[in-house]
């Protein structure tokens, strides 16, 4: 496998700085303050249909893909 | 029990009602929380690339989606989609004269199964697709697990595919060909503030079998490929603005030599009960390390990679920059429908690569795209 432990430590380094950017200054949220968070345009899934022809369409026409899930299954499109 | 702000409980309980519905919609964190009601949309996709000279691909694509709550604590969501695609693709780089017509019917269906704990959730989705040439099976679970704040989610999933391929007029495929394909996911996501929410997903995919696409000049790929994607996402409500900003970034790196940073924003306006949503979109990639570029003044590309014996002229796994800019309407008639409009612009170029040279000779590769869905809850 082509650059492996470069690739590894760039993952490492950059899933790092993923956790701490989550977890640094969050403050316990009480549920009756999610409203602003139960908003439809405030999810990361919102419009499951849009969703799945974007990706898609990315996938099918460049070179990289994923990190929104598993299991949507191939096509022959790519 | 006294809230952040210092509220007494009982200021908080008249609006406990409205948040625990709110809570139960789909799509929120923590997602422990059966939907509270169904949903039926529709989206209907018309797609067209191109570049100059020469108009590519068109697809006609009208899809359905359900997610319907059952037995108190079950969830059931399914789509199907049926594209009708048809158009002239190059065999090679962006070669106009090589051009040759296609047209093929793709169907898909996905379902998905979820079960609800009180701070937890599993699910268990299978997918199929099938077009003239390809046929697609996956299966994948994932499980959830929230804090006992629901503040924090953590999610694991693995999904197992299994594609074949059929020789088809115009494929060099003599024989019908296979691929499995592995893939494991971690998630994060945090809720930071009333206002915040973070996710970070990690992905690692696994496969090994056929991935060259047998339409194309001579194009001979490993058959086996490694990738690996770390998405960051943000979602921020600017309450004084009446807007949400989303945005992301995906790193993605695989063992074809191809690594790309990809960022995403999208603005989410209130205005007057419709919500427009402007987005931006940029890519950049890196070309495979089998990808050839043309030869200035030949009618035909070298027969011959970098990186023997694999070999592609696909533009796809070419160095380049890519750019969407976006916009969507999304109307709320009544308290049960939702209709929306979304158009897209998309543009590939290799000078539009960001660290690195883009791969030459290769025209500019366009796309515009329109989906018009209606959405119904009851």
């Amino acid at each position: 496998m082509r650059d492996s432990p470069t690739m590894i430590r760039s993952l490492a380094r950059l899933a790092a700085c993923a956790c701490i950017l989550a977890l640094g200054g969050c403050a316990t949220v009480q549920p009756w303050e999610k409203g602003n968070l139960a908003r439809p345009e405030m999810q990361f899934d919102g419009d499951p249909l849009l969703s799945r022809f974007e990706q898609h369409i990315y996938f099918s026409k460049e070179g990289a893909s994923g990190g929104y899930g598993v299991g949507g299954g191939g096509c022959g499109c790519n | 029990m006294t809230s952040s702000s210092g509220r007494p409980p009982s200021a908080a309980v008249a609006r406990g009602a409205v948040i625990a519905a709110a809570l139960s919609l789909p799509g929120v964190a923590p997602a422990q929380s059966v939907p509270e009601g169904a949903q039926i949309g529709f989206k209907y996709l018309h797609y067209q690339d191109s570049q100059p000279g020469l108009d590519r691909i068109t697809v006609e694509s009208p899809s359905l989606y359900l997610l319907a709550p059952f037995a108190q604590r079950w969830s059931l969501e399914a789509s199907l989609v049926v594209d009708s695609v048809s158009g002239a693709t190059p065999r090679w780089h962006s070669s106009i004269s090589s051009a040759t017509r296609m047209q093929d019917h793709r169907t898909a269906g996905d379902l998905r199964v979820t079960r609800y704990f009180r701070r937890a959730a599993v699910d268990v989705g299978f997918a199929y697709s099938t077009e003239d040439d390809y046929q697609s099976r996956a299966a994948s679970v994932n499980l959830r697990l929230s804090s006992d704040d629901n503040n924090t989610t953590i999610a694991v999933g693995t999904g197992l595919t299994d594609d074949t391929m059929n020789p088809n007029p115009g494929s060099v495929l003599a024989h019908e060909e296979s691929r499995r394909v592995n893939e494991f996911i971690v998630g994060l996501t945090q809720v930071l503030s009333a206002n915040d929410i973070v996710q970070a997903n990690l992905s690692h995919v696994r496969g090994r079998g056929y991935y060259s696409d047998p339409y194309k000049f001579l194009d001979h790929r490993p058959r086996a490929r490694n990738q690996n994607a770390l998405l960051l996402r943000w979602n921020r409500h600017i309450a004084a603005a009446g807007a949400s900003l989303r945005s992301s970034y995906r790193f993605y790196d695989d063992d074809f030599g191809i690594t790309a940073h990809t960022v995403g924003l999208e603005w989410a306006q209130s205005l007057r009960g419709i919500t427009l949503t402007p987005a931006l979109r940029y890519t950049t990639q890196s070309a495979a390390s089998f990808y050839v570029d043309p030869l200035p003044g030949s009618p035909v590309p070298p027969l011959v990679s970098a990186d023997p014996p694999y070999y592609s002229v696909d533009h796809r796994l070419s160095a380049f920059g890519a750019i969407t800019v976006g916009l969507k309407v999304a109307l709320p008639l009544g308290r049960s429908w939702l209709l929306d409009a979304k158009v897209d612009v998309y543009e590939q170029r290799g000078q539009w690569r960001i660290g690195g040279e883009g791969s030459p000779g290769l025209a500019p590769f366009r796309a515009q795209f329109y989906q018009l869905g209606a959405t119904y809850r009851f």
